[in-house]
């Protein structure tokens, strides 16, 4: 069953097009990452989906439909930067969540102890370091125990412990089973966390689905000859090989399998090429990502 | 409504510029007029000040008025701070409704509007007990200033909320509100009550229809000897003028609301 499903989102900043045609669909109990470059339209999807930005065109549905404002009271949201009154203490902010959630009133003092803000949680919002702002946003979304996590890039500002932990904390959420959606630029944490992703570039939606559906186990090899242009050349003929191109005194190519090596040995020593170089790189969700939004 | 209220509550609570600034409302009327009913303040018997029944009413009310901008600055602040804070997302994100969050502020221009008038009207009881000889002989009498004071302050601080949502700064939209009340409106009244003769459409002008409900007490009869020959309006115009003016404040403000990213 799927918690949320997009169709056909788009907006326009004047004549900018921010989004173009979004849609797919979230499934329930999954760690949702929705990747992209900067400008990529991330930040702008999750206002819409908050309705805090109006969509030009499409539609979306939390929970099978449910009316919008009933479904944000049940998903804990943490977009862009974390928002509070700056002349209220920790506590006193969550008050104001909790009342407007109607929910979650005497969950703030747990939360608070989750994201470690327990010593300073009676001082004001202004005295605050980043990263302490940070994770008083996550002790929001966490507040009530919602069925649904919306975190726009949740690791900003956060020292490398801070982010393990974040890490952690999402990874024994969704074991509870909480749905996670997380905006993220940062690779890394994506491919240690995330079931399913979705990729934007510039508005448009390059794939979404199952991670290891969306980012197939395509490898990197490089082969090396005496003359690396007849190489180029040869092996441009062969099917099955994409990405080809000739990167210092190697020529560079994705494959499907570990079969094709032997299949390109052969090919080449049958077109009078001798290898001289031959290996087989696993590719990083990082390299994959950017040869993604690069080609495309 | 009640959750509306209790949320309004719990951002006011901490606000230490809202404490300041409407305490030193709430001190300074009183004293302000205290200076005039003590004969502190001379007049010259020129102008007819009366702090006892029934002259109180539209007397302190009159200088309330003054006051009552203080208010509808706070009220611009209010507004401005979920601009600032960017808590007009947060609560949003949270869970409330477009028209949630824009019905909690009308609910508190309300609010203010009547603490505001029970305020002046609670003190307009002691001025008027303290300094009628008659005791409360005339006590009801001109009451319906009250009621007066109440529409103005909801033109004022509606007029406020409308700009904060408009411009979504604090400065900018006290400045705005400022220039127009203080300056703008006067010069637009003055014009067209002087190139329109005979009907005073300067008078309707958004502000000035409620302070024409609390006109300085010699007011009226200097107005009807400057434009001699006009029909003055009665109040009851002017309510009417007032109410179709707070209207107008919470239909632009929910269309400005409900149209725009936030």
């Amino acid at each position: 069953m799927a918690v949320l499903t997009i169709d056909n989102i788009s907006k326009s900043y004047g004549t900018i097009q921010a989004l173009n045609g979004i849609s797919f669909d979230v499934p329930e109990g999954s760690v949702f990452g929705v990747l992209g470059p900067n400008g990529s339209g991330k930040t702008t999807l999750l206002g819409i989906l908050l309705d805090v930005l109006q969509p030009r065109g499409g539609t979306f549905r939390w929970f099978n439909g449910m009316p919008h404002n009933e479904a944000r009271r049940q998903v804990g949201s943490l977009l862009e930067t974390p928002n509070f009154y700056h002349y209220l203490s920790a506590v006193k902010n969550l008050q104001i969540t909790a009342a407007i959630k109607q929910h979650g009133a005497n969950d703030i003092d747990r939360v608070l102890e989750v994201v470690r803000l327990s010593g300073r949680k009676h001082s004001k919002f202004s005295t605050y370091s980043l990263g302490m702002k940070q994770r008083l946003a996550i002790a929001n979304a966490l507040l009530g125990n919602p069925r649904v996590l919306l975190l726009d890039e949740p690791t900003n500002g956060l020292d490398p412990e801070g982010i393990a932990e974040i890490r952690e904390l999402i990874i024994q959420l969704n074991q509870q089973g909480i749905t996670i959606i997380m905006a993220s630029h940062l690779l890394d944490e994506v491919e240690k966390v995330c079931t399913h992703v979705a990729v934007l570039k510039k508005g448009d939606l390059l794939l979404s689905g199952d991670v290891k559906e969306a980012f197939r186990n395509e490898d990197l090899l490089e082969a090396g000859a005496e003359d690396i242009q007849q190489l180029y050349a040869v092996l441009g003929q062969l099917p099955g090989i994409k990405g080809i191109h000739i990167a210092g005194n190697v020529v560079r190519m994705s494959v499907k399998d570990q079969s094709a090596v032997a299949d390109i040995n052969r090919f080449c020593f049958e077109h009078g090429i001798v290898l001289n170089h031959l290996s087989l790189k696993k590719k990083s969700l990082e390299s994959k990502f950017m040869e993604l939004t690069r080609n495309n | 409504m009640n959750q509306l209220i209790k949320v309004e509550w719990f951002k006011i609570r901490g606000f230490v510029t809202f404490w300041i600034l409407t305490g030193l409302f709430a001190v300074l009327l009183p004293l302000f007029n205290y200076q005039f009913s003590s004969g502190m303040m001379q007049t010259g018997g020129a102008v007819p000040i009366s702090y006892s029944f029934p002259g109180v009413w539209s007397n302190f009310g009159f200088w309330a008025s003054w006051f009552a901008l203080f208010i509808a600055f706070v009220v611009i602040i209010l507004v401005t701070n979920e601009y600032r804070y960017r808590t007009n997302r947060q609560n949003i994100i949270d869970g409330w409704t477009r028209m949630q969050a824009f019905h909690a502020k009308c609910l508190l221009v309300l609010l203010l509007s009547l603490i505001t008038t029970i305020y002046v009207g609670t003190w307009c009881i002691i001025f008027g007990a303290a300094y009628s000889n008659t005791g409360f002989a005339f006590f009801t009498q001109d009451m319906e200033k009250l009621l007066y004071f109440f529409i103005l302050c909801l033109n004022y601080y509606g007029f406020a909320m409308m700009l904060s949502f408009l411009l979504r700064r604090s400065g900018l939209s006290i400045g705005i509100f400022m220039l127009y009340a203080f300056i703008f409106e006067n010069i637009a009244k003055a014009y067209l009550n002087w190139q329109i003769k005979g009907a005073l459409i300067g008078n309707f002008l958004p502000l000035q229809a409620s302070d024409e409900l609390l006109p300085f007490p010699l007011m009226k009869q200097a107005e009807a000897i400057a434009y001699k020959g006009a029909a003055m309006p009665e109040s009851s115009s002017y309510v009417i003028a007032s109410v179709i003016y707070i209207s107008l404040y919470y239909i632009i403000s929910r269309y400005r609301l409900l149209k725009s990213d936030w």
